[in-house]
């Protein structure tokens, strides 16, 4: 069997009966399509769900203002009809515990309505309590107030009084954040989190192999092995590079049966997570794993111990979240150059295929091609690092 | 036939050995005895293959190390001063993992893996993951490692460090059975104790130069005393003051 072979199957099978690494491995991929449906769901039924949702009440009096009645109803809002006895507190409705939300409405308010004089209701509520019934209070309030202020104008009007009078100042809410495009904002780390799974996936794998392998004192025992170091340090690499791409094919997979459950379309929002994209996204990730792999391995070859690898990589893993962050500050949109960039080129790609839109095969190639070099040169560092006499430490 | 030969190394400035030359010759057991930091590992590490020497050459079985690195790897079993073991595998695995890497494999391999194990008492554990294997296994596993490949010349690089007195003495038989086999034995060790047991040659060395190179009676009488380890503080020049 050819050395790196033997290297690599060594690797892999030592450090697949590593529960640390198993799980530093594999754990991200597993969580991450959890954690983004999950949160991408919830905000879509948040903003979708407020306004179809019908809100709960009970009622004091409810015939004494049966138009009053018909609008909240219409606008989904359900009374209940309660009665109240003659003196007691309408406050022992709720501190009873029986309603956590009355709307008191007054016997005199047909009276009072048709003599053009203010009425007032009451809302009782406890707002200390942890359920909705705030939130419905605040909904209730603005429907009768919408209510009360189309009577308002009406009245102001048959009286020849242009109503704007009364209303000096008007605001109105232009919220460009809907709960809507936060979801789309999650979807957005979606390349991100692949990056991230590619540098994670072989984190632990990167530091066993070497600084690991030399605090266990086995590394000079390998050393004086008949086998080239190019074949050494290449068998450790593809290790690092097989438990990334495992990694990323688990989360890879994990998004392809996840994502279609996010109720996206009623966004009006479709996505391109088709097993052929998640192909292509896993082939354009091929050369970010290796580089990945090497950057991990030679900068563990240069730390003296485990810990010390590990303060390094832990620092290292966010590396390729710089250029991404700073584009999406600066929304820069891609250009030629920023295809040359690792971990940048990837991330645009990447949303590219998750939105099935035309990615220019020039662009695929000049960031394969660009990773490639780099990962190339990385790998050639690490085996010059195994060259070296200090690399026993 | 290890044959040493003027080796010189310093680490920036400091040197670590100074025209160190010796031979170790077949079917003879060779100590390199020396206080800690003489620079035995440091010879040994040039004759494995892992430093090179600044000055100085280092046969083994007439091939350069220097020119023929592989040749002389595929020569030598060395067993690094605490050489470790992957604790994840089993015993077998460790050994099956450097056969491969001296080009075995397949029925040979195994055979020969079976054979180590028979030899070295390790068949009750063989098939243990060596997490948890106590000091003398471990040595046991590395010993069968570096033994994988029937080596001509074996290098021990301070084999006895941490051994108990049954797992030294057992140490000792397999020494001694490599020797019956024609084997050329070089160990380290800082303990007179082995030296006297066990070999035939003995080489002093102490602040990066050879003191002495002959056999242990030639050793005794050079000093004028019995007592080898007398021997061994007068030549070094380990006595008070003056070191």
């Amino acid at each position: 069997m050819k050395p790196f072979l033997t290297v690599y199957l060594k690797e892999c099978v030592d450090n697949f009966r590593d529960r640390r690494t198993i799980i530093s491995s594999f754990s991200l991929a597993l969580m991450g399509p959890l954690l983004f449906v999950g949160l991408m769901t919830f905000m879509l039924q948040k903003t979708l769900g407020e306004r179809d949702d019908a809100i709960h009440f009970a009622v004091v009096g409810g015939g004494n203002a049966p138009t009053l009645m018909q609008r909240l109803a219409a606008a989904n809002a359900n009374a209940e009809p309660i009665t109240l006895a003659d003196d007691a507190d309408p406050r022992t409705l709720v501190t009873s515990g029986n309603h956590d939300l009355v709307l008191l409405i007054p016997d005199d308010y047909a009276t009072r309505q048709s003599r053009g004089e203010r009425v007032t209701l009451t809302l009782v509520y406890d707002s200390s309590e942890l359920g909705s019934a705030s939130r419905r209070a605040r909904i209730l309030e603005g429907q009768i107030e919408a209510y009360s202020r189309i009577i308002g104008l009406l009245r102001l009007q048959l009286r020849g009084i242009d109503p704007g009078l009364v209303q000096p100042i008007s605001v109105q809410r232009l919220d460009v954040a809907s709960n809507a495009e936060k979801a789309l904002m999650v979807l957005s780390m979606v390349p991100y989190f692949i990056l991230l799974v590619a540098f994670m996936g072989g984190f632990y794998l990167a530091i066993d192999t070497t600084a690991g392998e030399r605090e266990h004192g086995s590394l000079e025992p390998l050393l004086s092995q008949p086998i080239s170091r190019a074949a050494l340090v290449l068998g450790k690499i593809a290790a690092t590079c097989t438990f990334a791409g495992a990694s990323l094919l688990l989360l890879l997979a994990g998004f392809y049966v996840g994502l279609p459950l996010v109720p996206l379309e009623r966004i009006g929002l479709s996505l391109g997570f088709t097993a052929g994209n998640c192909l292509l996204i896993f082939l354009v990730m091929l050369p970010m794993i290796w580089l990945a792999a090497a950057l991990l391995t030679v900068v563990a070859s240069m730390a003296r111990t485990y810990k010390e690898a590990q303060t390094y990589l832990s620092f290292l893993v966010l590396v390729p979240t710089l250029p991404i962050m700073f584009t999406q500050l600066m929304s820069l949109e891609p250009t030629p150059w920023m295809m040359l960039l690792p971990s940048l080129s990837q991330s645009f790609l990447i949303s590219d295929f998750m939105t099935d839109d035309a990615v220019a095969i020039r662009d695929v190639a000049l960031s394969i091609g660009s990773t490639g070099l780099l990962a190339a040169l990385l790998t050639r560092l690490a085996i010059s690092i195994y060259q070296r006499e200090r690399i026993l430490g | 036939m290890i044959r040493v030969q003027g080796l010189g190394k310093r680490f920036g400035t400091v040197v670590a050995i100074n025209d160190v030359t010796f031979d170790a010759a077949d079917r003879r057991v060779t100590a390199l005895l020396g206080p800690n930091g003489a620079g035995k590992s440091t010879t040994l590490r040039i004759l494995a293959g892992v430093l090179s020497a600044d000055e100085g050459a280092a046969t083994v079985n007439g091939h350069d190390v220097r020119i023929e690195p592989d040749l002389v790897r595929a020569n030598i079993g060395v067993m690094p001063h605490n050489s470790g073991i992957y604790p994840r595998l089993t015993a077998r695995e460790n050994i099956r993992y450097y056969g491969r890497l001296q080009g075995l494999h397949g029925e040979a391999l195994e055979r020969r893996i079976e054979s180590l194990l028979e030899q070295l008492d390790m068949v009750p554990f063989a098939d243990r993951r060596t997490k948890g294997f106590s000091q003398g296994q471990r040595v046991k596993v590395a010993l069968a490692r570096a033994l994988v490949h029937n080596p001509a010349h074996v290098i021990l690089d301070e084999p006895t460090n941490g051994l108990d007195v049954m797992a030294t003495r057992a140490l000792r038989e397999i020494i001694l059975r490599l020797r019956e086999a024609g084997c050329c034995v070089l160990f380290s060790s800082h303990i007179m104790q082995e030296v006297a047991n066990l070999c035939d040659d003995v080489v002093i060395i102490a602040g990066g130069t050879v003191r002495y190179s002959g056999t242990v009676d030639q050793l005794r009488e050079a000093a004028g005393t019995q007592d080898l380890e007398t021997a061994f503080v007068q030549i070094a020049g380990l006595e008070e003051g003056e070191q």
